[in-house]
This record gives structure tokens, sequence and C-alpha cells, in this order.
């Protein structure tokens, strides 16, 4: 099985580079058998070709929601999107049509998406280091992402690397 | 009416937001735009190494690295005096080109031709990119996907690095191109042009040729008599990389051509209580406020915007749609607004031309691409078109290259006026005595925002991938009346919190 773990977002952001730092984090901790990692700041469209070719991917990226206190850590279905499919930002899709696009156009697309999202409090000022709260959560996202990988494959290795 | 301030708090929400303020009659007496700014990009550079800007800039978003870093290249080749070798411009255009393409499709495909293919008012769950492949065949997704994979591919062998290119270096480029890779880039750039004519067909098939869209594009609701902005060549031609900045008034006419090193002579910044973006205006002609017209400094720029300005294409194809365009449209300046997806499909014609050329280069491997400066750095400005329009980099360094100041000027605060202006009046003309305003009403309001591709330069990858878009409606003692949120999730996103 291969296996692509994905940190999304902007690293001189605030906390919009969560997901690219736990993406570094879990480098160090995985070897290139388990999983390739990436960071990236693409989004949907162009996210759809690094996707290809692996057969499961855990994605990493921020997320804001009402009332959410920041470091909390979320598990999200991609189907969960289907709320937001039918919507066009001022330039790029969503996550969800960029997917169903893929999937028609018979692109090679991970069977299994996993999104681990982190609560965050600013994503609109420039700064390389992410803010207390979700600084103090990116060791815990790592150990979860680590022991998602391990608890579900635990024989099948990642193939090709 | 009543006079509404607008709380600060309230106005970063994250996300972009039309307000449409009704008067007691229900009519639209005003609309704003607005855009949430990122803060703290000036300080974050200062205190490093010019030469790092060209890879930090390209931070700034997602959408348009290729432009920043470009520009902030250039502005690196001014602050260190250097002029780089021939082929190290030529490769730079021509990774240039492939960002310009790489960025037109996805706006085009994905986001203007539902509106025309579908209808404005047709049902949201089909009126995107699935509806469109629905209604024209998957096989064009495939195109759509494939020339933007070229695209990008070409921008990645060139910028050394998918997404985040590190290519550019005061004087010149960091490597050359080799022969395998100039003849790859060659193939893709032939099927690209093929892809641009495609565009073209397509957009006279179900746009053109459907007399109730040609009626929308001209007509009044969508149209504002600017003046205009935008880079040319030596001959008057449409220039995305390199050459002076012409401006031409709302009836055609030349009225200013700069170097870029002169904008702040010819480009001024005013602002508005109610907004953190700035609104330029031609220093010359003055701050009217937000009206069109002779009198009125409001400019544009973006893809309409260059044709305008320009006495025609560089290359041949493009040039007869260019000519094609003005014919059908009653010749330059076109004031229309829909125009602009019109000109960029126009442009991607010409990028993957100038691609092709520029492949076909002799010198466009030559090992010859750095001049390595000598001179002490000072001050520099660079200047190109990014895909949403002209783009401005200023740096200020001391004697070491330190940056002590940094002034950048993007397309979208440049098109800030003009989108306020073209979304107010679109409300104006289809909002009337306070009717409920439809889903489909409000996708018409929209267009007039979306035609100039704004770039909102924020967290567009936070969760659930978009900048979303609100619009919101108020009576005239400024009560909510309406909201639509259509870009927002319609219901709760179903997440499981699994820590701390």
């Amino acid at each position: 099985m291969k296996t692509l773990i994905l940190g999304l977002g902007n690293p001189i952001l605030t906390d919009d580079g969560v997901g690219p730092r736990v993406a570094k984090e879990l480098q160090g901790r995985l070897d290139q058998q388990e999983a390739t990692v990436m960071e990236t700041s693409l989004a949907a469209l162009d996210m759809m070709y690094l996707l290809a070719g692996y057969d499961r991917a855990i994605i990493i990226d921020a997320i804001q929601t009402v009332g959410g206190k920041a470091g909390q850590i979320y598990r999200i279905e991609p189907e969960a999107f289907d709320a937001t499919r039918h919507t066009a930002s001022p330039h790029d899709v969503n996550f969800a049509t960029a997917l169903e696009l893929g999937n028609q156009l018979g692109m090679a697309l991970p069977s299994r998406i996993d999104i681990f999202a982190v609560e965050v409090a600013d994503t609109s000022r420039f700064g390389e280091e992410c803010t207390p709260k979700v600084t103090e959560a990116i060791p815990l996202c790592v150990e979860m992402i680590v022991q998602e990988l391990r608890s579900t494959t635990p024989e099948t290795q990642n193939q090709s690397g | 009416m009543k006079k509404i301030t607008i709380d600060p708090i309230t106005r970063l929400e994250g996300h972009g937001k039309i307000e449409i303020f009704l008067n007691d009659e229900g009519d639209v007496e005003n609309a704003y735009l607005q855009i949430p700014e990122l803060r703290g990009f000036e300080k974050f550079c200062e205190g490093r190494p010019v030469e790092e800007m060209p890879r930090i800039t390209t931070r700034i978003c997602g959408v348009c690295p290729g432009a920043h870093h470009m520009a902030s290249t250039k502005a690196n080749d001014a602050v260190y005096h250097v002029d780089p070798p021939p082929a190290a411009k030529k490769l730079r255009e021509l990774f240039y080109c492939a960002h310009v393409m790489h960025s037109h499709i996805a706006h085009f495909y994905a986001l203007a031709a539902p509106d025309f293919v579908l209808g404005p008012t047709s049902d949201p769950a089909e009126r995107n990119i699935l509806g469109l492949v629905n209604k024209v065949g998957l096989e064009v997704g495939g195109e759509v996907i494939k020339h933007r994979a070229y695209a990008q591919d070409i921008q990645t062998v060139i910028g050394g690095k998918a997404t985040h290119p590190v290519c550019g270096l005061p004087g010149g480029m960091s490597k050359p191109i080799t022969e395998d890779e100039r003849k790859d880039f060659e193939e893709k750039a032939k099927s690209s042009v093929e892809f641009g004519k495609f565009g073209l067909k397509l957009f006279d098939d179900l746009v053109l040729a459907n007399k109730e869209y040609l009626e929308l594009i001209t007509g009044d609701i969508y149209s504002m008599n600017s003046y205009y902005m935008g880079m040319v060549d030596a001959n008057n031609k449409v220039n995305f990389y390199e050459g002076d900045i012409r401006v031409v008034d709302p009836e055609g006419n030349e009225v200013a051509k700069f170097k870029p090193a002169d904008y702040l002579d010819y480009i001024a910044e005013h602002t508005e209580p109610w907004s953190y973006l700035k609104f330029p205006f031609l220093k010359k002609v003055g701050w009217k406020g937000l009206v069109d017209g002779k009198d009125s400094g409001v400019f544009r720029v973006n893809s309409l915007a260059r044709l305008n300005v320009a006495d025609g294409m560089a290359t041949p194809l493009a040039q007869a749609e260019y000519e094609r365009m003005y014919e059908t449209l009653g010749g330059k300046p076109v004031h229309a607004t829909l125009a602009f997806h019109w000109a960029r499909l126009i442009e991607i014609l010409y990028a993957a031309e100038r691609l092709l050329e520029l492949c076909q280069d002799s010198e466009i491997t030559s090992p010859e691409v750095r001049t390595v400066p000598t001179a002490t750095p000072d001050e520099g400005v660079g200047v190109l078109e990014a895909p949403r329009g002209t783009l401005i980099h200023h740096y200020q360094t001391d004697d070491k290259g330190i940056i002590q100041k940094v002034n950048l000027i993007v397309a979208t605060v440049m098109n800030n006026p003009a989108m306020n202006m073209s979304v107010k009046r679109a409300a104006q003309s289809l909002i009337k005595k306070g009717q409920a305003a439809s889903e489909g009403l409000l996708n018409m309001v929209e267009m007039a925002f979306r035609a100039y591709d704004p770039c909102m330069a924020c967290a567009t990858h936070t969760l659930p991938g978009q900048m979303p878009l609100e619009v919101v409606i108020r009576d005239s003692q400024g009560n909510v009346i309406d909201r639509l949120s259509q870009h927002l999730p319609s219901q709760p996103l179903e997440v499981r919190v699994i820590g701390p």
C-alpha cells in the first residue's frame, strides 16, 4: 500500500503552517517504507496531481470552526465536504469537487483519504511560529497519525516508497 | 439612508463579503465588497537578505506564486543594478507564460464557464466544473486537467520546485534548461496552442452563439467606463513579463506610458474607513470617489485591461482573436466587465504561442543564464503582469542588501475600486424594490466580481478548502434581512473531535 502524508498550509502564515509543521515532524518519525511525506500550499485542483498514484492519503490541515477551541484536533471524512461541494471560491474549486472530477477522469486517486484538522487561532498574520495552543497540539497530532498509520497497516508496507 | 459604520472586528471573518444596503424604497442604495487582508508582511520581510525575497513572496498566497517570484526577481535585478543575459530573460518569460496559462485555465473552466454554460441562474448544484463536464463532455475535463498539468510541469522544471519556484536570482536564473527539457516543453507548447484555440471555439459555440449571453456581456449591468492599465512591449503589444506600463482613458487614448520604476508618479492610494484594502487611483486624474468616467482616476487591470491598453497581440493566432473580439464588441476600448473572460481566453492562446516561440528560440538552452552582480545594492522596483493584473514589488535595502522597506501593490488591490463599483452596479440593476433576492440573482451580482479573478491572498487552503464569499443584504435601518452564504457549508461540517 502506497501512502502519502500531506501537510497543507502556508508555513509563514502563523497557524496556517500547522499542517506543514506536523508533516515535518512525521518525516522524522516515519521511515520511507511507511509513507511518503510532503507539504504543500496548493489548493484543490492542483492537489489532485499530488494524490494520484497513492492508495491511501492522510491530509493535515488547519481549520476554523464557530466556537472551536484552538489546538483541538478533529478527524474529518472526505464525504463530510459534500456539504460544500456545489460552490466556487474566487480562484479554485473545493476539495470534494476536485476529488469527484479526478475520479470521473479516471485519475488514480487514493481509495482512502483521512483528514486530520487542527483548530487554529490566527491565519491572517505573517509569522513562522504557530500560536501557543496550536504549537502544543502538534506532538499530539503527530502521535495520532503514527498510531493510525501503524494500527491500520501493520504488515503491508509502503511498497514503492 | 441611515449611515452605517462597520466595526473593524466584523470585517475580519476570514472570508470575502459583499454587503448590500437598501434604501427606504427597498432599492439598492450601496454595495460594498470586503476582502480580508493579511497583515504584517512588510514587517516579516524587514531585516532579511533581499535575494531571499523571491522565495518568501511566493508564500504570500498559493494562487500566484509564479507571479510574485518573478516580480521579486526583477526587483532584485533592479536593487543590484544588474541586467540578466538574454537567455535568462527568455527562460523567465517561458516560465512565466506557463504560469499565466496555468492560472487562466483554472479560472475560465472551473469558475467562469459554469455561469455561461449552465446559465447564471441555473441550479447551483450544477453550476460548477462537474456540471460543465457533464454538459460538454468528459473529454473537455480531461483536456483542462492535462494542459494545467503541462503548464505546471514546465514551471516545476524551470522553477526547480513544484509550486514555489526557487529559480530567480539577481542577474539571472539558477540553472539553464537541457535540450531534452526543451523538446518536452516544445511538445507541450504545441498541444497548448491547440487547447488555446479550442477554448475560443468553445466560447463561440456556447457563449457568443447564445443571444441572451451576448446581451448580458454587452449590456448595462456589467459595464464600466474606466481607465485601463497594463504592460506593453516596444511595439505596444501585450507582454506579461517586460515592458512599459501604459494607461488609456475611457475613450482609448494613451494618457501615460511609464517605466515601472516611476510608478509612484502615476499611482496613488486612497483609503476608506470601511475597508482594510486600499483604493489605488491615477494620481494625475485624482480620486473622485467610486465613480467611473474620464474625471475619475479609477482604473482597471487584468486581461481585458491589458488588451485595451495594447495595440495588439504579438503572436498571429491571438492577434486574429483580438481583432475579432473588438469587432464583435464594437471597437476599442471594451468596457464590458464580462469580456475579461473572453480576453483571458485570448491570453491563454497568446501565452501558448509565445511559449512555443520561446521553446524554439536557438538561445533558450544557452548556459549563459546569470550575470553576477557587482554593484552595491540599494533600491529597486520589479513590475510584471500577474494573471490578475499589474503587480509591483518595490524594495529598499542597506548596502549589504538587507531589506529596510518593502512596498507591494498587488493586482487585486488595483482592481479594488472597480470591483466595488461593478458589484454595486450589478446589485442596483438586479435587486429592485426589496424583492426577495434569489440565489440566481445574487450569483449574477457575484459574477460582476468574479470577472476580475480576484485573489483574496488569504488562507485559501484553510478547510473547507476554499475562501468562502458571503452576500449580506441590509435594510435602510442596517438590519440584516437576507444572507446568502452559498459559499459557506450549508450544513455544519461533520467532524469528530479526537483531542486533546
